[in-house]
């Protein structure tokens, strides 16, 4: 355990050395949600609601999937990649921890670097978009376990992912590919209850809308009671099936890097 | 030295580039999806929200479909050649700039020649087919005369992108970091330009014409080719002199790096 808070902390200086990254998040951030509120209340048109649907939730739902984005779907999705391919994996597997327990922390170790824009962001982004109370008190215990669930289930599809590095080396392209479809089902844009019957279908069926749409639904009573429970039962089942997947893809990477003489 | 030289010089090493890129087709061919891929989220963003809510400011699907097409188009032009500007930054810092001023050759030409980025390739093919589909589509009489100022408003949109990115580049002279800036810049392009103007309000509507200039890339020349001159908050004749401001702002935007590359100080090699 200390030897994973070690790689976390390690990968979080990491990410604070990338000032200028830093302030682009945090531009770019409330760019997209000054333009989703206005493109929303554009599309809206002066109408009270749509299937049911305020355009006070929904100008919600935009910014704080927006700042949701940030955290749990940063744009590096795991280190993986960049390791292998400048070598520093040799040393990695030479660490007397695992190697995709080390990966995993040093993620969430870079990834909590955007707490302190998102802190420093948050009142900003409530004044361009719209904020809201969690919809119930139910809805206000479950946000944070559906944050964490939507971070788990993000970190291992990196997990997996990156490890596709050890079969190809070159994966930039297709990541940039992966990205988008991955934010396009997650909700994050426009949440499930908006998407076209089959393209919904297809959201729900995919592990993508735990990493931004249950967090996201849940906070704003979208899913209710029963409801939440349930989202977050799929949210497990997606932590579980993905987990028990990298655990046998890194078996059978592992194999891969010991034939390489690592 | 003269711009003939200069553009001589330009295809030659464009075209090395090109060779140098075209090593590795497998991964040009994924990176060319990858970059498809980046404005097909934008689009099925749009696509799926109007599927519910029909029109946004007044504008149904083929007229944003055409609007977007007409934006990328022009974005996916002043890419193919300018995408390297992206990479000031390091040639900048790391004194890459030095080797640019020992050639016979103007430094910008080089920096632009380094590499190729063959994936705005994408973007201009997806925005091309794009573009043809919704043409067809949208309510326009398409006359020579309507075909030729479509195609004078795709350069001009890519010279007012390409003229806000080579002047933010020339920043990198002083300031060594700009790259926060050009995604920002990137992104209103990217983002902002695929939704009539009119939605943003008078205040904003106002910023991004003449602040910004973003209304003259797509909005401008899309609202008059598809005879929406009535919601226009500008002139009529801005909207058909368009193009003129994309060559007008390349020009200041030029003269402005110009000034900017004296400003140069290596690091030391």
């Amino acid at each position: 355990m200390k030897a994973h808070l070690a790689c976390a902390r390690m990968e979080f200086r990491v990410a604070l050395t990338y000032r200028s990254s830093y302030l682009s998040t945090f531009v770019m951030m409330l760019l997209q949600i000054y333009l989703l509120t206005v493109v929303w209340s554009a599309f809206y048109d002066g109408r009270e609601e749509m299937d049911g649907i305020p355009l006070a939730t929904m100008t919600a739902y935009a910014t704080l999937s927006t700042l949701q984005y940030t955290l749990v779907n940063p744009w590096r999705s795991s280190p993986i990649e960049q390791r292998v391919r400048e070598g520093k994996v040799a040393v990695d597997l030479l660490r007397p921890i695992g190697f995709p327990g080390q990966m995993l922390s040093g993620q969430v170790g870079w990834v909590s670097a955007s707490v302190p824009v998102l802190l420093v962001a948050l009142p900003f982004a409530l004044l361009i978009g719209a904020g809201s109370a969690p919809a119930s008190v139910a809805a206000g215990f479950a946000y944070p376990l559906a944050l964490l669930g939507a971070l788990l289930v993000s970190q291992l599809l990196g997990l997996l992912l990156g490890m596709v590095a050890f079969w190809t080396l070159e994966v930039s392209g297709a990541l940039m590919a992966y990205r988008f479809v991955a934010q396009f089902f997650s909700g994050a844009l426009v949440p499930l209850w908006f998407m076209p019957g089959p393209v919904r279908a297809a959201a729900q069926w995919l592990p993508f809308q735990a990493t931004a749409y249950t967090p996201a639904a849940i906070y704003l009573g979208q899913a209710e009671g029963t409801g939440i429970l349930a989202a977050l039962g799929v949210q497990c089942a997606w932590v579980v099936v993905l987990g028990a997947l990298a655990a046998l893809v890194w078996s059978r990477a592992r194999q891969r890097v010991l034939s390489q003489g690592g | 030295m003269s711009g003939v030289r200069a553009l001589r010089v330009y295809l030659l090493l464009a075209g090395a580039a090109f060779r140098a890129e075209f090593q590795y087709r497998g991964n040009l061919f994924i990176n060319i999806l990858g970059g498809l891929f980046y404005q097909g989220v934008g689009l099925a963003f749009i696509w799926a929200v109007l599927d519910r809510f029909g029109q946004v400011g007044g504008w149904g699907l083929s007229e944003i479909a055409f609007l977007y097409g007409l934006r990328l188009t022009a974005h996916g032009l002043w890419l193919l050649p300018g995408h390297q500007l992206v990479h000031i930054d390091e040639v900048v810092i790391e004194g890459e700039y030095d080797r640019y001023l020992i050639r016979p050759v103007s430094p910008l030409v080089q920096l632009l020649t380094r590499r190729l980025r063959l994936s705005a390739l994408g973007d201009l093919a997806g925005g091309a087919v794009l573009l043809a589909l919704a043409s067809a589509r949208a309510p326009v009489d398409w006359s020579p005369g309507a075909v030729g100022f479509l195609l004078l408003a795709v350069m001009g949109g890519a010279l007012v992108e390409g003229s806000l990115q080579l002047a933010a580049s020339a920043l990198a002279f002083r300031m060594k970091q700009v790259a926060p800036i050009k995604f920002a810049i990137d992104m209103i392009f990217s983002d902002f330009g695929n939704y009539p103007l009119k939605i943003f309000g008078t205040a904003a509507g106002f910023g991004l014409t003449f602040v910004f200039p973003l209304a003259f890339v797509a909005y401008l020349p899309a609202t008059v080719l598809l005879d929406r001159e009535d919601e226009l908050a500008v002139p009529v004749w801005l909207g058909w002199g368009a193009p003129v401001a994309g060559v007008l702002l390349m020009y200041a935007a030029y003269r402005f790096w110009e000034r900017q590359t004296r400003s140069y100080e290596s690091s030391g090699h």
